[in-house]
């Protein structure tokens, strides 16, 4: 199965195609059922076993009873109003309030900006002063704040007292008792270990230092599962605990070995901003990425060459490279590979040698250390050390430090008295072969500190809480080495304490106090004197200023440029045969997040996969083990198997397999339960991020994926609807293309007569007209909008169950096509796709809203100011707008997802529990703390959609029109008109935007930013021949491609494409 | 005789007319008493909870002439007025009336730090957001809405704050809009004609560029 045989009707199918999965190249049965029904199948079914019929049956008898019963004619119940006792100073009730923050993955913190209303924290926003945000926030990122109101966060502290099987509640006190005696038996350390995830936080190298005089001889032990061998790799290129910082504004040409830098890197909010800067085609020109990759990444979508390549033919390759780049041939790799082209080689070489000192070669974390070095030789020697990259000295743990299998084997050997284990998941995500719960079993002493009671917490004597980074203060270091503070939003919900709160406790500190540790780190980094009792000024005005900016100003270190050693390590040695690659989840991480539900239902950007992970496959190898999506394989390495379902995936290198890390845990929360399966037990110490000679065999059974790929597809017809209407849909050309005709993107499809079917929609006395664009040459399809959009306006999980049915409520969807070259014989070649388009699909507001035509009771309507209004109260859910929608944009609710009362429902009307009694939903109401009061809750019945953030525009126009009216009168009466400055009102999915794709804004405004792009050459709208008008417009994507045009001439619309049965009309142009 | 024995009665003549003029009447009657039963001018004007503390609006705002802002105090900054914390009661009843027996829950809640439950006279339904600084900042006073609150011994609900309701100001705000520095003057204009009042909130409503929105949006979010 190279190629798939496209049978559209008309036979007419030539080169660029595009299609949303393989199923719809195939046109499946199943694909054709999704197109064919307004909503899935199944999703208009109330439920399993109760049709229409009976449950009209009921209803009607219900209706009868209530009336019977009706007590009726009564006020709605009464309500009280709980004032504080005494008011903070500067806290106004109703109204949000933001704080500076951080949070912390990985070690490296990036700033946030945390909403708060009436104390509770309720969204997260990136700040625009931090250098790891620039006011962006990934999605991960924003989801930590649902983390805060986690059903299943562990709620104290936990003992299993002497060997017995069960742990018992405890208390704080009770620990701190065991551990003020067990302390005095540690002696000077030398059996005490510390396990603690990476981390940039003053406070906690200070605490260590503490320790290190409590305890000389103890020892600790950084581990990451998602670490890179970059430091090490660094080290033996420069000596030094270095980190390279890139400056991708000023390259013109990037290499990334495996590196995804736009989307994973720690670094990627930063380094996504930087490369967008570089993504409008001013004077022509336009930065250029090529991609070294076995598996298809977002990094990958968004490159404009993509070299597919196995993981470990990657490090060959950079040899290759290096070896040409810097004229060394010792660089050369020793054995020839047979897989890579040793022209293309050739090609990326002149290319980099051509951009010399405007290029920049990255290497991912998949690569072994010494490919690091040889990116680092690279960039040295082609002038880019000291312009695109620099480096950054980063600080190491104050104490003793050894790695796991130290630790593991030390535990082994029984010389390890007490471990402390703090965060992270070790248990869990630690390497299989170093066995680390049998290990523990060994420590007589086991102390954890996490969020949840999980696997490593069930492994350990004393389980402690520890409080969210939003309940506690704290400190970190972004990717620059810039330092923030990171200050608490609400006190900790279970009385959990933090890292620096409970190392000043184990060191024997007498003030444990979170705010007193960070405090004086603040007065220590910033070399500032204590008063003359040995304490920190109770006022100080630089203090303040960093909390409220959210950074410390000045304490970005100097960049270095070291001289690179020339002499590279060999490359490591890999296994021949199938090549199983780890990566780590888009949505979970490395498994953290596997309990918080907008993640596990947050499309992966490629697959659109939710609630699980699958083994991605190519479609040659998938045919030689005889399945296709949704069949389970074995997947083999070293004796070692672990079972998941297959996914066939275009761009997934032959003879590899992708699997994404984090899914399948243990722990038994409300989402982790049965999301996905566990691929740590194939990772060892030698091969974590991908290993060869691995095996993969089907077991027989197959499974329902719930992927959204085929949902709320715009087309009416799957292939030949595709074919004819997706290059209209996604406009792309090549960027030489775009030089000879700018407005190619206005030259696809069709414009029809401007003869509407109704009354046009009247903008009379209008004050705004808003208006959106979104550039989808930016668009890098990560889904940090979604997650935004997720957080800012209420909107439930349904569960894999639901999103099986179609029934996903995400407001902005990323629609994911794929581009399919032809393969000479009339089919397409389906195992490597041209182009992976990526576009965010929202309500346009059209002005001619087909929704509005057919709603009966005027639930959709026009505002004055353009939006599509979107009134619940007024909503009786005959979904016509829906089926009217030509964007399939609008959600329904099939269930009260955050209902009040998970009890009420019982007999018929109970529902599969999964949607809220199991899932984070509204039904707990520690879960209910995290909604936005400024958006209503909608519940059973009621069609909902995408307001462009309406609550953020009246509360935009209530500011400036409230600090409009204080003005003088004079200066009223001279500007006549209430002006909103271009920029003041952002809705959530542009506000976080990385690469700043989304633009809101006045179309009247002729020079607000929005009304510049929907002027631009590449603007477009979508579905324009409707007539439907649109206020969103989308910018065509451009491709910088170095290795071969791939893009016909005819780009669509004019040629043999574009013409469908309205061309006949004459309307066509 | 014979068969006219079997004929209804000569009453029965008026059945059908009777039948039909009730038949007519009902559904209107039906309609009429639903419609008013269950409006908010029924079922929401006039609601006069019982509050914890026997607070007098119409001693403090009226009697005493303190300001309507000195207690709610963010009714310009945020959407909510706020019922004020405890603390700004005791800013003069630590003085005044310390041993009253009705201001014991008062300085209950002084004492322990737990807040007053005050009761709820005012309601909007849930998906309604109304904002108090986007009216009083544009001199719409508390009158409009609320009555006379200083001359209310146990505040009640005077206006039925009704989407109609809303509405007819909304479309014709003139009679409603004064100086904004005179929001809290709950007489002011008693003196006046309609003429003058019209005039005044033609000239506020044209200083301050005022475009009172009708859109749904503007209030269901």
């Amino acid at each position: 199965m190279s190629s798939v045989n496209g049978k559209g009707p008309s036979g007419r199918i030539t080169g660029q195609t595009y299609w949303r999965s393989l199923n719809e190249v195939a046109d499946t049965p199943e694909f054709r059922t999704f197109m064919h029904r307004e909503f899935p199948a199944g999703a208009t079914e109330l439920l399993d076993g109760t049709d229409r019929r009976g449950f009209l049956k009921i209803m009607g008898a219900s209706m009868a009873l209530a009336g019977a019963g009706l007590t009726g004619c009564r006020r709605w119940p009464k309500q009280h109003i709980v004032p504080f006792a005494a008011r903070p100073e500067g806290m106004h009730p109703g109204k949000a309030t933001q704080y500076a923050s951080i949070v912390e993955l990985g070690g490296i913190a990036t700033g946030i900006l945390a909403t708060t209303h009436d104390g509770r924290p309720t969204k997260l926003e990136g700040n625009p002063e931090h250098p790891g945000s620039l006011g962006a926030l990934t999605g991960q990122q924003q989801a930590m704040v649902l983390d805060v109101y986690d059903p299943d966060r562990s709620r104290g502290v936990l003992e299993r007292p002497g060997e017995a099987a069960s742990r018992a509640q405890s208390q704080w006190s009770a620990f701190e008792a065991w551990w003020g005696e067990h302390a005095k038996t540690l002696g000077s350390g030398s059996g005490l270990w510390f396990v603690g995830e990476p981390t940039g936080s003053p406070s906690v190298r200070r605490m260590q230092r503490m320790l290190r005089g409590t305890f000389p001889d103890a020892t600790w032990v950084t581990w990451d599962p998602m670490a890179s061998a970059q430091a090490g790799g660094l080290d033996a290129a420069m000596g030094g605990d270095l980190r390279p910082v890139y400056d991708l504004a000023k390259a013109d040409l990037i290499l990334s070995l495996d590196s995804d830098f736009l989307c994973g890197h720690p670094d990627a909010l930063a380094l996504s901003r930087a490369w967008a800067s570089r993504r409008t085609p001013k004077h022509g020109e336009m930065s250029r990425v090529i991609m070294f990759e076995a598996g298809l990444s977002v990094t990958g979508a968004a490159a404009d060459d993509r070299q597919e390549m196995r993981t470990a033919d990657v490090a060959k390759a950079a040899a290759m490279l290096a070896a040409r780049v810097t004229g060394d041939r010792a660089l050369a790799p020793g054995a020839g590979g047979p897989t890579i082209v040793e022209a293309a080689m050739d090609d990326i070489a002149d290319l980099l040698k051509a951009a010399h000192g405007r290029s920049l070669v990255i290497a991912g974390r998949s690569q072994p250390a010494a490919v690091h070095h040889l990116a680092a030789l690279m960039n040295e020697s082609l002038g880019n050390a000291g312009k695109t990259v620099q480096y950054v000295r980063i600080e190491q743990p104050e104490m003793d430090t050894a790695d796991l299998a130290a630790f593991v084997s030390a535990a082994k050997a029984g010389t390890v008295d007490t471990a402390v284990l703090i965060g992270g998941n070790p248990v869990f995500d630690a390497p299989a072969d170093l066995n680390l719960a049998a290990a523990l079993k060994k420590v007589r002493n086991t102390v954890r500190l996490s969020s949840h009671n999980d696997e490593t917490s069930r492994a350990c004597r004393w389980h402690l809480n520890q409080a969210h980074s939003l309940e506690c203060w704290g400190d970190g270091t972004a990717w620059n080495g810039m330092l923030s503070i990171q200050q608490p939003m609400i006190l900790p919900l279970f009385g959990g304490r933090s890292t620096i709160e409970v190392l000043a406790l184990m060191a024997g500190e007498t003030d444990t106090a979170g705010f007193d540790i960070v405090r004086r780190t603040f007065q220590e980094r910033t070399g500032k004197a204590m008063t003359p009792a040995g304490d920190v000024p109770t006022y100080d005005p630089d203090w303040r200023r960093a909390l409220h900016s959210g950074v410390i100003a000045g304490s970005i270190p100097t960049f270095e440029t070291p001289p690179v050693r020339r002499s590279v390590k060999a490359l490591p040695s890999v296994a021949k045969g199938l090549e199983v690659n780890f990566t780590p989840s888009y949505a979970i991480g490395d498994g953290r997040f596997a309990n918080n539900g907008w993640l596990a239902e947050l499309p992966d950007p490629l697959t659109k996969l939710t609630w699980e992970n699958a083994v991605l496959m190519h479609e040659g190898d998938a045919s030689d083990a005889g399945v296709e999506d949704g069949d389970m394989v074995r997947v083999t390495v070293d004796g070692t198997s672990i079972e998941g379902p297959v996914i066939v995936q275009p761009g997934q290198k032959h003879g590899t397999v992708s699997i994404a890390l984090g899914w399948g845990r243990t722990f038994p929360g409300r989402v982790s339960t049965d999301a996905g399966f566990n691929a740590y037990p194939l990772r060892t110490s030698g091969g974590m991020w991908y290993r060869g000679g691995g095996s993969v065999k089907a077991t027989g059974d197959s499974t329902e994926l719930a992927r959204t790929q085929d949902h709320f597809a715009i087309d009416s017809v799957g292939g030949r609807g595709t074919q004819e209407r997706l290059p209209m849909l996604f406009r792309e050309a090549s960027l030489e293309t775009f030089k000879n005709e700018p407005k190619f993107a206005q030259h696809v499809g069709h414009s029809l007569g401007r003869l509407s079917l109704w009354q046009e929609q009247q903008f009379e006395g209008a004050q705004y007209a808003w208006g959106m664009s979104i550039d989808l040459n930016k668009c890098i399809g990560c889904g940090d909008c979604v997650m935004a959009c997720q957080a800012e306006n209420n909107l439930p999980i349904v569960g894999k169950h639901q999103v099986l049915m179609g029934r996903e409520m995400h407001w902005i969807r990323i629609d994911r096509y794929y581009r399919f070259t032809s393969d000479g014989h009339g089919g397409f070649n389906t195992s490597n796709p041209g182009t992976i388009a990526m576009q965010p699909m929202m309500c346009q507001h059209c002005e001619n809203a087909p929704c509005e035509q057919v709603c009966p009771v005027a639930a959709t309507i026009h505002t004055s100011d353009g939006l599509n209004a979107m009134v619940y109260n007024r909503c009786i859910g005959t979904r016509y707008c829906s089926n009217n929608c030509p964007y399939k944009v609008r959600r329904f609710n099939y269930f009260d997802y955050f209902r009040r009362d998970p009890l009420r429902e019982t007999g018929m009307l109970q529902v599969q529990p999964d949607y809220y009694v199991r899932r984070q939903s509204g039904g707990d109401p520690l879960r209910r703390m995290q909604f936005n009061p400024d958006v209503t809750v909608r519940m059973r019945g009621v069609m909902e959609k995408c307001t462009w953030c309406t609550q953020r525009i009246e509360s935009a126009k209530i500011q400036a029109r409230n600090a409009w009216v204080k003005l003088p009168e004079a200066q009223k009466a001279a500007a006549k008109r209430v002006v909103i400055p271009d920029g003041t009102i952002t809705p959530a999915c542009a506000q976080t935007c990385a690469t700043q794709a989304i633009v809101f804004g006045d179309l009247m405004d002729p020079d607000s930013r929005v009304s510049k792009m929907h002027a631009d050459d590449r603007a477009y709208a979508l579905l324009d021949e409707l007539n439907v008008k649109p206020r969103n417009k989308y910018l065509a994507r451009l491709t910088n491609s170095a290795m071969g045009e791939r893009y016909p001439e005819d780009h669509g619309g004019h040629g043999e494409h574009g013409h469908d049965d309205h061309s006949a009309a004459g309307g066509h142009h | 005789m014979g068969r006219y024995h079997y004929v209804f009665p000569k009453w029965s003549n008026l059945v059908v007319p009777l039948a039909t003029c009730v038949g007519a009447i009902a559904p209107l009657y039906v309609a009429f008493i639903v419609a008013w039963g269950f409006s908010p001018e029924t079922t929401d004007v006039g609601y006069q909870p019982v509050q914890p503390v026997p607070f007098s609006h119409a001693l403090h705002a009226g009697e005493l002439g303190i300001d309507c802002r000195y207690c709610h105090n963010t009714v310009e900054v945020s959407p909510h007025a706020s019922i004020p914390p405890t603390q700004t009661c005791m800013n003069c009843h630590a003085m005044i009336h310390p041993d009253s027996d009705k201001l014991k829950p008062l300085h209950e809640s002084w004492k322990t730090g737990r807040p007053m439950a005050w009761v709820r006279v005012h309601d909007l339904p849930d998906y309604a957001f109304f904002n108090h600084s986007a009216h009083v900042l544009r001199g719409v006073s508390c009158v409009e809405c609320h009555g006379r609150i200083d001359t209310m011994e146990v505040v009640r609900q005077a206006k039925p704050l009704s989407m109609g309701w809303c509405l007819k100001c909304h479309r014709n705000p003139e009679p409603h809009l004064r100086d904004p520095d005179l929001v809290t003057q709950l007489e002011w204009g008693w003196d006046m004609s309609d003429a003058e009042r019209l005039a005044a909130g033609a000239h506020w409503r044209e200083t301050n560029d005022l475009h009172p929105s009708q859109d749904c949006s503007t209030c269901h979010r």
